[in-house]
């Protein structure tokens, strides 16, 4: 039997050092931005690791599961709202009852946490300085309640195929939010008026949602790369294979969406706490557009990849507001007939690239005349006497995202990164899936140095000769 | 079984509110029912699409919704704003025209044909000399936005879907909302979110008025029209799919795509006329919803709620089958307009009209949880 | 007591009756193998043992416990195990994940201790890793190499069949059904594969229940064979005798060959 040369020795106790030497450094990297003082900068740092949370759970359903969820916004809403009815201050609970415009009961407005420790006892923790503590528990809390909803979601997975059950948890994440407004569940979410009022303070804090990301980012890695995220990738590439391997599906499922449905509910608890408030229109299937965005562009196969996308998409929401102003209908013609002219050029280099033949297609002449034709007529425009006025761009960030994603879907659906995951061993060029130099002298077909220039057939994974 | 059990709950509750309050005469009930059948037709021409498209590719169109509300949308630009300056009317009428060309190349066999190309020259003409000259009717600017949103059906395809042919499955319905997405979104560009009133002069709006024992209806001629030209529609959609060469092409690809490929049907031409069709109906659908609410409330999202009920509509009467998606839609239109007319808000009950956007989801749900195939549809599981 | 008893297993498919009264016993340590033409039922055989489809009537008994109405994951729970006939390997995943999910559903931690890697559940991944080179090195040095680590679509096709069994072994199974093991492999491999299902029997200890085309092949190494078309038992017992039954000619090339009494398959 051959030397065990390939059996994996990772150097943990190394890895674990450089993590928590990592760790610190990103923690002073935050400090640092923190301290500029831009509060544009630190509210899309803690936007990032909240969404950061929601996108990374809402991977293990459809990346390494393989199942498209396209609910989570329900289950964000869920965490949400239970978080918000649970640590809303006295005075705003007082400030609902007194409105009499809202449908919550005494009873429903006295479901705080902060009754609860002075019922038990607990009143030591019930002062403005232990909110910090309360909150944590509002939170858990509602991550739990997200996660019963989630095993609610789960069971219908496990007779559904592919599409159906994207349109069914699609329906459980809008059916969630209907009823949430009516009559029947009212008294406990204030109905089309919400929650206003949470505490902002940790929403906002880059600590504490940092913090948080850190630890959806070490469960659900540690779980990916265990035999159960084995298990789970199983399924995905193969449902039927996995069960005639011993895979339990139902479990592995369900596992999945319970586990991914408890950080949306965390990081809807959070959400609310950075919007300062509970509300419907906060939890629309827009949300989950922005996810699938960051999934797809960055990369299922990766959390890494999938982190650079929910970067990626915070910076567009939270830095995309000059798209969304008024300008001349000349200046957008401009800008339109730029992006017309920078596709022809994309068109150019990706066939270069890929060699293919013709480099020049028709499209890239219909895309080079447009724009230029384009260009020209808002040059000429004024004098023309066409064009004039100005125009808002509703929506521009959107639709800026969904072109991006079809571009993603058709030529590069791996996303930006594929599967390649940031781990220490490919820092220090550990790669256990290259030939060690005694396989090279002792292969016949590797030693050949015809085959082996850099980039040459035997270097890569091509399909072996026998 | 339950289709008895349900007719007699909806006869039974009918003749008691009867007795309940004199509001609740047989001309209620019979508006109601007018009112539903045209809601249905309306998600049966959406529903058509969808389960068209379903039906060969396997792809659910999360963006049919926004072909229905571009639908509409092409519709009111033409009625509103026409007569146009001549450059504008020629570019509407450039594709316009190709549009036309495309339903002559089903006759002709090919694009290149001079049949094709002199009916698309004329075409292009009228069209051009309508939209500068007059201010077009609402059955003209039907015609040209259902030929304009066909054109619309088959590019999407041809840019987002058809590069994703080979692509898993997850791909392709993630590239669906973007393109819903992406259109919703154009669409409040367009329109930002100001309500739309949409009242073309049309025979169509008239008032329709009759006696029915002691009350009286008061419903308008859309009530007979939508129904008619709906039933006209999938009239002719059903003859083409089940006579033409291209029709049988179609439900070829619909069975097994790679044999119908191999016996010589072009799989592509075949997705481009499903996407073409199925594009003409929601457009027709949308222009008559337009019509019959009188304006396009939130404009850039109309298209959502019709497009999911559409779709539900589709799976339960079975997703691939035409005649299932006609009566799921008319089970949803019922369901949602009916139901509520005969639960209504009376002094002692408070009616259930806010659940009823919530109906068309519960029962998708059930249906795909206890009969994923529908009432009429097919098993299609996988062999192992 | 067999190790692997089927009792008059019936199945149809709406109006196709795929198995007719099949019943077969497997004793510990053999190998039998399941011949016939085309459409005859072997891989509805093996799906029906295995749980994929539930028969109408009749039972399979594996170490006295039945097998009937169980899901195919609790099947490979109790030790048996399958290879499927056109390879259904995890082909985006590597080799060595390959090997490792098979051995998921013996793991005694739970998620939580994965997570959380504790010394337990690290000292299962250890042994799981080393399981699976064991089961690799049935097949000789070529699927252990830096190979393990890359994904299973630059394999070849035979290291690909290999692969599946190999995968089968994994799931730690006492019984394992082969379907159609030297599909697609020239005759040198299918000689080597001749080898190494032997040794799978007799240094492995498995059983195995194996569906072949290949008469050279299943002369060589069964201790059974036995017949099945349109879905029911034609002939069981010796290579030999089998092989020369006129019936079994019959099915498979025709009444006239059978009237020659050539014997040759």
């Amino acid at each position: 039997m051959q030397d065990t040369t390939h059996i994996v020795q990772p150097n943990r106790d190394r890895n674990i050092l450089l993590t928590i030497a990592a760790t610190i450094g990103v923690a002073l990297l935050l400090w640092l931005l923190t301290s500029l003082g831009s509060i544009k900068l630190s509210s899309a740092l803690a936007l990032f690791a909240i969404w950061g949370i929601a996108t990374v759970s809402l991977n293990l359903v459809n990346g390494t599961l393989g199942i498209l969820s396209l609910g989570h916004h329900g289950f964000m809403l869920i965490g949400g709202y239970t978080t918000a009815l649970l640590i809303l201050s006295d005075e705003k609970r007082e400030n609902i009852l007194s409105s009499g415009r809202s449908a919550m009961t005494p009873f429903t407005l006295g479901l705080s946490i902060k009754n609860f420790f002075n019922a038990i006892g607990l009143t030591a923790l019930t002062t403005d300085e232990t909110l910090w503590l309360r909150f944590l528990v509002a939170i858990l809390i509602g991550g739990l309640l997200a996660a019963v909803v989630g095993l609610i979601v789960g069971i219908p997975s496990l007779r559904l195929r592919g599409d159906y059950l994207a349109i069914v948890t699609f329906g459980f994440g809008e059916i969630i939010r209907l009823t949430a407004s009516t009559r029947f569940f009212s008294p406990l979410t204030n109905g089309a008026l919400g929650f206003s009022g949470v505490p902002i303070q940790f929403g906002k804090s880059v600590w504490w949602t940092f913090a948080f990301l850190g630890i959806t980012i070490y469960v659900i890695s540690k779980l990916k790369y265990s035999s159960f995220g084995r298990a789970m990738e199983g399924i995905r590439e193969d449902e039927i294979a996995s069960e005639a391997m011993g895979v339990n599906l139902a479990y592995h499922k369900v596992l999945g969406f319970v586990i991914s449905s408890f950080f949306a509910g965390i990081a809807g608890g959070l959400w609310v706490s950075w919007l300062g408030g509970a509300r419907l229109d906060s939890f629309l299937f827009t949300l989950t557009f922005f996810f699938l965005v960051a999934l797809s562009v960055g990369g299922t196969g990766s959390i890494t990849g999938v982190l650079l996308g929910t970067a990626l998409v915070v910076f567009v929401r939270q830095y995309g507001d000059p798209l969304e102003q008024s300008y001349l209908i000349t200046t957008w013609a401009l800008a339109f007939g730029v992006i017309l002219l920078l596709t022809a050029l994309a068109i150019y280099i990706f066939r270069t690239l890929r060699r293919s033949r013709p480099k020049i297609i028709p499209a890239f002449y219909f895309f080079l005349g447009a724009g230029v034709l384009t260009i020209i007529l808002a040059l000429l425009a004024p004098s023309l006497g066409i064009m004039q006025g100005e125009f808002r761009g509703f929506g521009m960030r959107a639709i800026f995202l969904s072109i991006l994603l079809i571009i993603i879907m058709v030529f590069r659906p791996d996303g930006m990164v594929g599967r390649a995951e940031f781990n220490w061993a490919w820092v220090f060029g550990e790669r256990l899936d290259q030939p060690t130099e005694e396989e090279r002298k002792q292969d016949a077909w590797l030693s050949n140095p015809e085959l082996n220039r850099p980039g040459g057939a035997a270097n890569t994974s091509e399909v072996e000769e026998d | 079984m339950i289709v008895l059990v349900i007719l007699a709950i909806v006869v039974g509750r009918i003749m008691y509110l009867g007795t309940v309050h004199q509001r609740f005469s047989s001309a209620y009930f019979i508006r109601a029912f007018l009112e539903s059948l045209k809601l249905g037709s309306l998600y049966a021409l959406i529903a058509l699409g969808y389960t068209m498209v379903y039906g060969i590719i396997r792809l659910i169109n999360f963006a049919h919704g926004e072909v229905f509300m571009v639908g509409a949308f092409f519709t009111y630009f033409l009625f509103s704003f026409s007569p146009y300056p001549l450059f504008v009317a020629a570019l509407w009428s450039i594709f316009i025209a190709f549009g036309f060309m495309k339903i002559i190349e089903f006759w002709r066999g090919k694009l290149n044909d001079p049949v094709v190309l002199a009916f698309g020259v004329a075409a292009f003409i009228l069209a051009t000399y309508l939209l500068n000259q007059t201010t077009v009717n609402f059955f003209v600017a039907l015609a040209f936005s259902m030929l304009l949103t066909g054109v619309l059906g088959i590019l999407i395809d041809k840019i987002a879907y058809a590069p994703l042919r080979t692509a898993p499955r997850n791909s392709l319905l993630i590239t669906a909302i973007a393109v819903s997405f992406f259109w919703q979104n154009f669409g409040l560009l367009v329109f930002t979110n100001r309500q739309t009133p949409f009242r073309p002069d049309t025979f169509l709006r008239d008032k329709l008025v009759f006696s029915v024992g002691n009350g009286t209806v008061r419903t308008t001629m859309l009530s007979i029209a939508i129904p008619l030209i709906s039933l006209i529609l999938v009239v002719i959609l059903t003859l083409f799919v089940t006579r033409t060469r291209l029709g049988k092409a179609m439900r070829a690809s619909a069975q097994d795509a790679e044999v119908a490929q191999m016996m010589g049907i072009s799989v592509n031409k075949v997705i481009a006329t499903t996407f073409l069709l199925g594009s003409m109906l929601a457009a027709a659908g949308g222009a008559m919803w337009g019509l019959n609410f009188g304006s396009l409330n939130q404009p850039a999202l109309m298209g959502i709620l019709p497009g999911i009920k559409a779709f539900a509509a589709a799976v339960i009467g079975g997703i691939g089958s035409l005649p299932g998606a006609v009566i799921g839609a008319l089970i949803i239109g019922f369901m949602e307009n009916f139901m509520t007319a005969i639960f209504p808000k009376t002094a002692d009950f408070q009616g259930i009209t806010e659940f009823k956007d919530t109906f068309a989801f519960i029962l998708l749900i059930i249906v795909l949880l206890i009969r994923p195939s529908g009432i009429v549809g097919e098993d299609l599981s996988e062999k192992v | 007591m067999a190790m692997l008893e089927i009792s008059k297993l019936n199945k149809s498919f709406g109006g196709l009756q795929a198995m007719t009264d099949v019943s077969l016993n497997v004793n510990e340590g053999e190998i039998v193998s399941v011949i016939g033409p085309n459409g005859a039922g072997k891989t509805t055989l093996f799906n029906l043992i295995t749980g994929v489809y539930t028969p109408d009537s009749g039972d399979v008994r594996f170490q006295g416990k039945s097998l009937v109405g169980k899901k195919p994951s609790q099947i490979v729970d109790m030790g048996v195990a399958r290879t499927f006939q056109n390879l259904r390997l995890f082909t985006n995943l590597s080799i060595m994940d390959n090997i490792l999910i098979p051995q998921h559903h013996k793991l005694k931690s739970n998620w939580l201790q994965a997570v959380l890697r504790t010394p337990g559940y690290r000292k299962e991944e250890e042994q799981m890793r080393k399981y699976a080179l064991e089961k690799l090195s049935f097949f000789g040095p070529r699927l252990m190499s830096f190979r393990l680590y890359q994904p299973v679509y630059v394999l070849s096709y035979a290291n690909r069949r290999r692969s599946e069994i190999a995968r089968a072994m994994a799931t730690g199974a006492k019984l394992l059904l082969l379907d159609e093991p030297s599909a697609g492999m020239n005759p040198k491999e299918t000689i080597e594969m001749t080898k190494i299902i032997k040794r799978m029997r007799d240094e492995g200890g498995y059983t195995i229940l194996l569906v072949e085309h290949k008469m050279n092949l299943v002369g060589e190494i069964s201790d059974r064979v036995v017949v099945l078309d349109y879905g029911k038992k034609l002939a069981e017992g010796d290579y030999k005798d089998v092989v020369s039954n006129p019936e079994v000619i019959e099915a498979y090339l025709g009444k006239k060959a059978s009237d020659d009494e050539d014997g040759s398959l």
